[in-house]
């Protein structure tokens, strides 16, 4: 593989609190290739979506930070880039959708509009070529009726139409990379099917790059080459999904897929017990403390957990875990 | 499995229930227009079983649940919880009924008073529902609040003080409070953190266990559902179209809505996800104040014929009580 298209190394985020400066996002690493998707999957509160914030220039303003490291796009460090380039690049480059599409939409201005604008401001398109373009991505998302559903209002449109109008202006500028943060869990499931269908086919088309950000393991076997399992703000286990799914390492992975009732391909009588992660992910005052974060939730906690924080391992294969305990589960 | 066992009748009964709501339209002499929310909706639930409803939303799960539970007005049909007429009753009846049927919600966050402290909450119903007096109050909540897994000196707290699946257990002890026959939990876990969703899924079967509790369980994740439930009633539009035993269900769906709905889910097990080609059904459910003549989900059918068209299927026995509201099948 050649260069990486993101490169994400070392990234440290601090958020301002009312007590302290926190990392919220701590030593993090990880690449994506052209074309490939990656999730990123958690608890909340664990630090998916402030890792899209940052790539995208979007840390809330005079509280939230990058402390240290680099995200290099293209061979461009995005976190020393000036706000006019990251406006640039936002919406060109790298675009994000959202998980509400009810509210992610501007209710006074029509679909086609807000789908031109996008178009307009980056491409510098006219009023008539951005407005037929707008009739065609609707299209693309499979809009029936594009024609006519292009100057619609939002209220006028089901849940999954309206994310699917959410594609169709993150997608106006053919960007490298699509952010998809929580992408459908406001949606009904055989909604959830079209899109992920729709988001696979185009990524198959126009060799865009998925992030995509959610706490279904399903979503991600379907969706995902490879996924990122957070903790606590840093990296508990990266690797190839299906690997991660056959033989998670880090006791976090474990407790995760196992917590789900996953649906099953034949049902049986008996029904076992679903595993329980006790507690909850710890509140942002634990955060980087040197030692393991899971340690109060973990079944197979010792001394060394507490004490210092776990580095991270990487098998030949590039399935790394951070974990004292993650070579004795394989 | 809609005979009766040798015990008695069962618990819960429910026979071609049916609520509309008036929309107003076409001024002052337009004439009175129903959405019919449910429509003739038949089910039965024994005692210490539970009986899951599942469908997109929309499809009129809770309001079923909610007429059950006399929370909005039926307008024809008939209940019946433990041989008791639930419709059409008032007054003590009535709280005898209210008594008999509990309510556990959705969010956790919404559904308790913010300015009551976690153990007035739970005293809440013994109050106004029953004569028990205030030391026996007193012990039935200490006792609740064991078996939720709550420590004593929690119930001092209010709920902003208590993480969601802590909340959640709470409205849970709310809801065993009057000891009640009945307990509708409608979307009891899907507020919560994956991980949460564990613990209160457990919570939920152990106390089943341990006081023989029957519930009428609203989910739209169907993983959740083939997990907790014993049969399950698909609701499409208001309308039951699949009612049979878990078993048949997920092995043996004959419904097409049923079928496409389960080949949506995303699934981390491979083998499911080869074996399972997804049947995707396209577009939206049709407008609910339009209703078509035939079947109603014949439009996004894949294999409607014109007898779907045409007229509406019935909900009858295919065979060992499965029951399917399609003319394709038989």
């Amino acid at each position: 593989m050649s260069d990486p298209l993101l490169k994400v190394q070392n990234l440290r985020i601090e958020l301002t609190t009312r007590d302290d400066v926190v990392p919220v996002i701590d030593d993090l690493s990880f690449e994506l290739a052209a074309q490939e998707s990656i999730s990123f999957v958690g608890e909340s509160g664990c630090g998916k979506s402030m890792t899209a914030l940052a790539i995208m220039g979007l840390l809330p303003e005079k509280i939230g930070r990058v402390a240290s490291g680099s995200i290099i796009f293209d061979g461009e460090d995005l976190t020393q880039a000036s706000e006019d380039r990251l406006r640039e690049i936002r919406g060109n480059d790298i675009s994000m959708i959202f998980q509400e599409p009810m509210t992610s939409l501007n209710p006074v201005y029509t679909v086609g509009e807000q789908i031109a604008e996008v178009l307009r401001a980056h491409q510098g398109l006219g009023q008539q070529a951005a407005w037929t373009m707008a009739e065609e991505l609707l299209d693309a998302v499979r809009i029936p009726n594009a024609k006519r559903r292009v100057s619609d209002y939002p209220f006028q449109m089901s849940g999954g139409q309206r994310q699917r109008v959410m594609i169709a202006m993150a997608l106006a500028c053919k960007p490298k990379i699509l952010i998809a943060d929580e992408p459908t869990t406001a949606l009904d499931v055989t909604v959830q099917a079209q899109i992920f269908d729709l988001l696979n086919d185009l990524r198959r088309q126009t060799g865009t790059s998925i992030i995509m950000i959610t706490h279904d393991m399903g979503a991600v076997a379907e969706m995902s080459e490879r996924m990122i399992v957070m903790y606590a703000g840093r990296g508990a286990e990266i690797g190839g999904v299906d690997e991660i799914i056959e033989k998670p390492l880090h006791p976090y992975t474990q407790g995760l897929i196992a917590c789900v009732p996953h649906i099953l391909a034949t049902v049986s009588a008996e029904r076992e017990r679903l595993l329980e992660v006790p507690g909850i992910v710890p509140s942002l005052r634990e955060f980087g403390k040197d030692q393991c974060l899971f340690a109060s939730r973990c079944p197979v906690r010792t001394d060394i957990c507490l004490q210092k924080r776990p580095p991270i391992e990487t098998d030949p294969s590039g399935h790394s875990v951070a974990c004292w305990h993650g070579k004795d589960a394989s | 499995m809609t005979q009766d066992s040798p015990q008695g009748a069962p618990l819960l009964q429910v026979e071609n229930l049916g609520v509309r709501f008036a929309i107003k339209r076409g001024g002052l002499f337009g004439e009175k227009r129903y959405l019919y929310a449910v429509d003739d909706v038949s089910f039965s639930l024994k005692r210490g079983e539970t009986l899951a409803i599942v469908g997109e939303s929309g499809s009129g799960k809770t309001t079923t649940a909610l007429a059950i539970a006399r929370l909005v007005d039926a307008y024809t049909g008939r209940v019946r919880v433990a041989e008791q007429d639930v419709l059409g009753i008032e007054g003590e009846d009535l709280r005898q009924i209210r008594r008999k049927v509990q309510f556990i919600f959705q969010d956790p966050y919404s559904s308790l008073n913010p300015r009551q402290r976690a153990e007035d909450i739970v005293r809440e119903p013994l109050q106004s529902l029953t004569e028990t007096s205030s030391e026996d109050q007193q012990k039935i909540i200490d006792r609740l609040f064991a078996s939720v897994g709550l420590r004593p000196e929690q119930k001092r707290l209010f709920p902003h003080q208590f993480s969601g699946g802590q909340r959640q257990r709470i409205g849970i002890a709310r809801a065993l409070a009057t000891q009640p026959e009945l307990i509708i939990c409608d979307e009891p876990v899907s507020a919560l953190d994956v991980a949460v969703q564990a613990q209160i899924l457990n919570l939920l079967r152990d106390l089943q266990a341990e006081f023989g509790l029957t519930y009428l369980f609203i989910s739209h994740d169907l993983g959740v559902v083939q997990h907790m439930c014993d049969s399950i009633a698909v609701m499409y539009m208001g309308r039951v179209v699949e009612y049979t035993d878990r078993r048949s269900l997920f092995n043996d769906p004959k419904h097409p809505y049923t079928t496409a709905l389960l080949s949506a889910v995303p699934s981390i097990d491979k083998k499911r996800r080869a074996e399972m080609k997804r049947i995707s059904i396209h577009g939206d459910p049709p407008d609910p104040l339009a209703p078509q003549k035939g079947c109603h989900f014949a439009n996004r059918c894949p294999m409607a014929t014109d007898t779907c068209q045409q007229s509406q299927p019935a909900l009858t026995d295919k065979g060992n009580g499965h029951m399917v509201a399609c003319h394709l099948v038989t």
